[in-house]
This record gives C-alpha cells, sequence and structure tokens, in this order.
C-alpha cells in the first residue's frame, strides 16, 4: 500500500489505481494542523467561533485573521495555511463585489462557495494555465452568510467540494469538536445558546486555556450582518461559561502542530 | 456648409456623384417604446413598424422582448444592435440562473443591461432600452437607458423616435407634473392603457417611424396578458 | 453637396440648397453623402453587383424571383449571374448586391451544407438557422467595419410552415409574408402588399400561381424603372410538393407605341 501510495503521490493530477488524489488528501490533511474552528448556524443568524494560536508570548495576537469579512453579508473562517487562504478570499471578495457591479444585488452564500470552489480545482502541473497554483489549496472555509434564503453555513476543503451545514467544526479540534456540535445542536437554537455551545466546545478542544487573546468570533444576523466581537463582549460571554474540568477536555488530539506554517 | 474647400481639387464639384459609397455601421429603424409601472402591475407597449428611411421594412416586427416571467425589454433604434444585444442578454439570464439557481429579478437584469451597455462605451449598442417588470416585492418598475448605459428607474416612459411626443403626455396625465388641486394618486391598469393607446395613436400622426399597430404586455403577478392595438398604417 | 462639411449622425443635416450645385447631382436632405477626403478607406465598396431581390410567401410555400445580371457600375456586365441558389430541400437563397461577397459567403455555406449532408442524420439546415447564422455573420462584419456589401432573402419550409426572412449588411433581419431588396422595396413592395392584402381580405392564402404572377408582374414593372435591371430573370418556388425552377423568363415589353410619345 505505502509503495503504490508514494508512485501516485506526485503528479496533483494523477489517480492512483484505487482511484484517488493524493495530493488532495494530503491537503485535506493539512487542515488537521490548523487551528480549531467552529461554524453553527442557527434560524436567528450564524456563529463562527475560531481559536487562535499563540505561539510566542511575544506575538501579537491581533494580528492574527481567522475570521474575514468577505461582503456586508458573508464571513469566512479559515483553518490550514493561512498563506493560501489570503488568496481564496480575496477572490471571494472579488466575486461579491463583480456580482454587486453587474447585477447590483447580494451575492447568494451558495454562489460564492461556488466561486471559490471554482478557484480550488484549478490546480495542475501544465503551464498553460497561466497562474494556476501548482497544487491544491491547504485551507478549508466555513463561509458564515445571510441571502434572500436567510442564515446560512457553507463548509469547503481542498478538494472544493461544499456542502451545507447546520453546524461544523474545522482544524486540528475538528473530530472531537464535530461529535460535540452533533450532540449539542438542536434546530431551535437561538444565537446566544449558539454563542455559548461555540465557545464550550472551543474550550473542550484547544490546548491552551481558552481567553479573549486566543480566539475570534464573528457573528452573522439578517439585522447586523458580518459582526466581529470586541474583546470586551467575548469576555462577557466567556464568563457566562460553565467552568470544565479536566477530564472533559478534549485537547491534545494532535500534539505535534506544525505551528509555525499553518497556525 | 461650404466652408470647407478641398485643397487638393480646385474642382472638387465635378467629384459629385462618385461611385464610392459610404458605409456606416448604424441605421435608424425607429420605432418607439413605452413603459407604465403600477402599484402591481407593469405594461410595456411598442409599435410594430420597422423602417429605415422613407420605406417600411415590415408592419408587424415586435420589439419586446420577454427576459423573464416577470421581466420584459423593449427596444428601439437601430435593428441590428437590438437583435444582438437581446440575444447576449438572453444568454446572460440563462448563465445567471444556471449559475445562481434562481431566477435574475428586474433590478438584476436593470443593472446587467446598464454595464452591458457601458462595456460597449466606445462602440455603443444604438439602442433606446426600456425594461419594465416587478421587483423582488412584486412592484411594477421601469428603468430606461440611453445607448451607452446610462440607467434610470422610474414609473413612466416613453423612448424611441417618438419619445419626445410621448414623454409630455405621459408627465401630464400619470405624474401629474405641474398641476394644481389634482390628487396625485397610483394609476389604475385600465387608465394607463387607455392613455397608452392614446398616446400611440397621436404618435402615429407625427412621427413616420411610429406606426401600423402596437403590441401590448401587461405584467402581473399571475403572469404576462398579451394585447395588440391597431395604428394607422401610412 | 460636393463640398461639404464630413456629415455625421452627430451634426444636424445640412439644408437642402434647393438643387445640386453645378456637376453634381441631387441630394434631398437626409440623404447620406461621402466627404470628399475620407482617411484610410477601411471597407470596400460593391463592384459585380444585383439588383433586387423579389419574395412572397403562398399557399404552401415561397416563391422567390431576382433577374440575372451582374451590373459593373452602370455596365451591364455579365448577363448570366444566377442570384438565387438552392440551398438543400428546404431552402433557397436570393442576394443582391455584391457578387464576390455572396460568393464567399456561398462557399462557407456549401461546405456547412455538405457537413450536415456526411453527418447522416436526416437533419438538414433549416431556414431560420440560416438566416440567424448569416445575420451573426454579416454583424460581425459589419463590427469590424468590414461589412459584406450584401442583402439575403432566404426563403423554404420549416416545420411545416413557409419562412421567409431577409438579413442586410449590417445584420438587420426580420421576417415578412412579402420582402423585396434593393429599388424593389421602392417599386415592388407596394404592389406585393396590395395583391397579399387583396388576398388576405379573401380569407384564402395566395396560391403559388397567383404569387408567381404577381411577382412577373413586379419585375416587369422593376425592368421599366429600374435602370440596373435586365429583362431576363428566375423564378423559383419552393412549396410542399419541393423545389421547382422555373426556368429563366423574359419580361415582355411592349415599345411599339415608343414612337408616338412626343414631347421630349
Amino acid at each position: 500500500m505505502f509503495l503504490t501510495r508514494s508512485e501516485y503521490d506526485r503528479g496533483v493530477n494523477t489517480f492512483s489505481p484505487e482511484g484517488r488524489l493524493f495530493q488532495v488528501e494530503y491537503a485535506i490533511e493539512a487542515i488537521k494542523l490548523g487551528s480549531t474552528a467552529i461554524g453553527i448556524c442557527t434560524s436567528e443568524g450564524v456563529v463562527l467561533a475560531v481559536e487562535k494560536r499563540i505561539t510566542s508570548p511575544l506575538m501579537e495576537p491581533t494580528t492574527i485573521e481567522k475570521i474575514v469579512e468577505v461582503d456586508k453579508h458573508i464571513g469566512c473562517a479559515v483553518s490550514g495555511l493561512m498563506a493560501d487562504s489570503r488568496t481564496m478570499l480575496d477572490r471571494a471578495r472579488v466575486e461579491c463585489q463583480n456580482h454587486w457591479f453587474v447585477y447590483n444585488e447580494r451575492m447568494a452564500v451558495e454562489s460564492v462557495a461556488q466561486a471559490v470552489s471554482n478557484l480550488a480545482i484549478q490546480f495542475g502541473d501544465s503551464d498553460d494555465d497561466g497562474g494556476a497554483m501548482s497544487r491544491p489549496f491547504g485551507v478549508a472555509i466555513l463561509f458564515a452568510g445571510c441571502d434572500e434564503k436567510g442564515p446560512q453555513l457553507f463548509h469547503m476543503d481542498p478538494s472544493g467540494t461544499f456542502v451545507q451545514f447546520e453546524a461544523k467544526a474545522i482544524g486540528s479540534g475538528s473530530e472531537g469538536a464535530q461529535q460535540s456540535l452533533q450532540e449539542m445542536y438542536h434546530k431551535s437554537m437561538t444565537l446566544k445558546e449558539a454563542l455559548t455551545t461555540a465557545l464550550t466546545i472551543l474550550k473542550q478542544v484547544m490546548e491552551e486555556k481558552l481567553s479573549s487573546t486566543n480566539v475570534e468570533v464573528m457573528t452573522m444576523t439578517p439585522e447586523k450582518m458580518f459582526h466581529m466581537f470586541s474583546r470586551e463582549e467575548v469576555e462577557e460571554i466567556l464568563g457566562t461559561l460553565a467552568p470544565i474540568s479536566k477530564e472533559d477536555s478534549l485537547a491534545g488530539g494532535v500534539s505535534t502542530a506544525r505551528e509555525g506554517v499553518s497556525a | 456648409m461650404s466652408s470647407v474647400v478641398d485643397p487638393f481639387n480646385k474642382f472638387s464639384y465635378m467629384e459629385s456623384g462618385s461611385q464610392r459609397q459610404h458605409f456606416s455601421p448604424y441605421a435608424d429603424n425607429g420605432g418607439s417604446v413605452v413603459a407604465i409601472a403600477g402599484e402591481d402591475y407593469a405594461i410595456i407597449a411598442a409599435d410594430t413598424r420597422l423602417s429605415s428611411g422613407f420605406s417600411i421594412y415590415t408592419r408587424e416586427q415586435s420589439k419586446l422582448f420577454q427576459l423573464s416571467e416577470k421581466t420584459i425589454l423593449g427596444c428601439s433604434g437601430c435593428w441590428c444592435d437590438t437583435l444582438t444585444l437581446t440575444r447576449v442578454l438572453d444568454a446572460r439570464m440563462q448563465m445567471y440562473y444556471h449559475e445562481h439557481q434562481k431566477l435574475m429579478e428586474t433590478p438584476a437584469v436593470a443593472q446587467m443591461l446598464s454595464t452591458m451597455l457601458y462595456y460597449k462605451r466606445f462602440f455603443p449598442y444604438y439602442v433606446s432600452n426600456i425594461l419594465a417588470g416587478l421587483d423582488g416585492e412584486g412592484k411594477g418598475c421601469v428603468y430606461s437607458y440611453d445607448p451607452i448605459g446610462h440607467c434610470e428607474k422610474s414609473y413612466f416612459r416613453a423612448g424611441g423616435s417618438a419619445g419626445a411626443l410621448l414623454q409630455p403626455l405621459l408627465d401630464n396625465q400619470i405624474g401629474f407634473h405641474n398641476m394644481e388641486k389634482v390628487t396625485v394618486a397610483p394609476v389604475p391598469v385600465e387608465k394607463a392603457l387607455a392613455i397608452l393607446k392614446d398616446g400611440f395613436i397621436s404618435a402615429a400622426e407625427r412621427d413616420i417611424y411610429t406606426g401600423d399597430s402596437i403590441l401590448i404586455k401587461i405584467i402581473t403577478k399571475d403572469g404576462i396578458k398579451d394585447e395588440s392595438f391597431q395604428l394607422r398604417k401610412d | 453637396m460636393a463640398c461639404g462639411t464630413p456629415h455625421d449622425m452627430f451634426s444636424a443635416n445640412p439644408l437642402w440648397h434647393n438643387g445640386p450645385i453645378p456637376g453634381g447631382f441631387y441630394n434631398f436632405p437626409g440623404s447620406k453623402t461621402a466627404p470628399l477626403y475620407s482617411g484610410a478607406q477601411r471597407f470596400h465598396t460593391p463592384v459585380t453587383t444585383g439588383t433586387s431581390v423579389l419574395a412572397i410567401k403562398c399557399d404552401g410555400g415561397v416563391v422567390i424571383a431576382a433577374d440575372i445580371l451582374g451590373s459593373y457600375g452602370s455596365l451591364a456586365r455579365f448577363r448570366d449571374l444566377h442570384r438565387v441558389h438552392k440551398i438543400n430541400e428546404n431552402t433557397v437563397l436570393g442576394v443582391s448586391g455584391d457578387y464576390a461577397d455572396f460568393q464567399h459567403l456561398q462557399q462557407i455555406i456549401e461546405q456547412k451544407v455538405i457537413s450536415e449532408q456526411c453527418l447522416d442524420d436526416g437533419f438538414a439546415l433549416k431556414p431560420r438557422s440560416l438566416l440567424c447564422w448569416l445575420t451573426r455573420h454579416l454583424y460581425y462584419r459589419r463590427s469590424r467595419y468590414d461589412p459584406l456589401w450584401t442583402n439575403f432573402i432566404v426563403g423554404g419550409i420549416q416545420d411545416g410552415q413557409p419562412f421567409l426572412g431577409t438579413v442586410d449588411k449590417l445584420g438587420t433581419a426580420y421576417e415578412d409574408d412579402h420582402i423585396a431588396t434593393g429599388y424593389g422595396a421602392y417599386i415592388a413592395l407596394p404592389v406585393m402588399r396590395d395583391e397579399l392584402a387583396k388576398a388576405k381580405q379573401s380569407g384564402q392564402p395566395i396560391s403559388k400561381e397567383d404569387a408567381c404572377k404577381v411577382l412577373e408582374r413586379c419585375m416587369t414593372v422593376l425592368f421599366f424603372r429600374d435602370a440596373r435591371s435586365f429583362p431576363k430573370y428566375e423564378m423559383i418556388t419552393l412549396t410542399e410538393e419541393g423545389y421547382e425552377h422555373h426556368g429563366t423568363k423574359t419580361v415582355k415589353a411592349n415599345w411599339e407605341i415608343a414612337h408616338m410619345v412626343k414631347g421630349y
């Protein structure tokens, strides 16, 4: 098995005899080294919560941006290679603005995901594609948005596959977090409940102690649209969280996170 | 008129009647369009005469193009540009539908048309466009354009060869402009239709590029109703 | 108008000086004249030309007629130039304007028809498709400022219904029951409209024979008035029974009373 894999994992556009594209699968693996991000969609709006890995006390935490505004009505949380995510988010922003320019309306969340997906699959070794990437992008993205269909959450992985979710976790703690989401999510969840749920789960899966400096929180509601939580607002919610015992903690799943690259 | 004298040819008048033929990529094929929007309806009408100079090409050419169940475009001016523009528009509507899995709404069509026209800023489509339809809330709306993409939203508009004849009538009868002691109220569909027909009858009296008959399309939430009305044919 | 300012669409029409300047011709208001000293001439002008083509829809088909003259300016240069062509079993194409431009397109169309036949799938180029293709092609050329100086009439049968359409050098296309190009649009079209209106009043579509008679009359009138016309013309019908070439007909002109005309 290992031999076969090593034969077929070089070319990004070469299928293995079992019908797999190893480079794409490796890229998906790369996400599992990234920081954890959680998205929950409720009828009132969408919540995104992301862990920030502070690898050095000398680091300026505010310069790590894992939740970004794409348009007034769409926000994204990313996990994986941050440098790659810039390209993807830039495309998302351009597509949104172009849609507004041509049609004078907000671009649907699904359409934005589709547009970014089109970029995500444009990898290959040929030169004639011009500026296309030579490898798959090493990022997973959570799209939180509000359009005609109401609040929505989409997840996209490096293969370019995008699926709508009610709640989704990505990154190093995603396995445990997804399990917890499945247990805790219910359709009638309020936005406030979703906020505490997201942060409770994040607290469980994080290696470091959750604080207002190492987490980013955003809500996407039809009323306020993209709203990034200030330090004070985060602290307010953190204060309401029940303290968890050491046994409940799910952290430590991936102990060798490549902090330098993927953070 | 004779201010420019050809310096290379003293006997320039002898050149007159030369066999060289002039080519202009544009033609004026005439036609008039009127659109009126109400609270829950939009009417758009265009005459059916297609002409060039003093000859009538055909007496039954529809100048209304249905872009969706809620949007209709009326075109007059250079017919070859109209044909091309509406084909590209149809394709764009289809592409939008497949890309976004929904029908394009009238305000979106309006904006797209504006950008499409402006992209040909330096070789414009010589078409006077009027777009009528229902917006996302089901209210009637009318958008009018110049050939290079300036777009204006309004509730009534006349355009084309008899635009200057028809617009003042609409301003007075539908817009109640500069009127005293009148209650400005939305016009019911029957009254809008009557004003529209009278307008076309009058326009056909003075504009040789407007006549033969008119096609009327009434857009409501229940669908589009067609009507036609005969005009003078000389 | 010989020494006028270049006339473009932005400036108002010049006033009519009640007649031509010495050596000039009449120029009516609104008519376009070529600027005397235009820069590089990017488009060509017609050389060998054909005059009017006439066509009308009749009961179950179309009738189309055109004379067989190829003019070279005022010279009647080619006297056996066929301007109505069979494209396939359900399509005919009539052409006026520059014959070389037509031949260029004819080659492309013939290749299209052959390619369709090679597929042998029972489908053939339909008249409406041909008209649409011609429209796109001519519009493309006019947009390049390199027009094909032609005016086509496409006739045929599509889905069991008669089809008649036309397109000019700009890509201006339309369908109608009766179409005439060139001088025919001024001289023959009113006659054709009259006859079709009469037929419409009777509630019966005009028969093939009657339609042929109308066109014969129109061709005669055109021969009398159009200086670039010719007494010999072709008449072709395409109906449910199929394609029929009625041979080369000759306008029966009677000049016997000519010597009695006095006063010139």
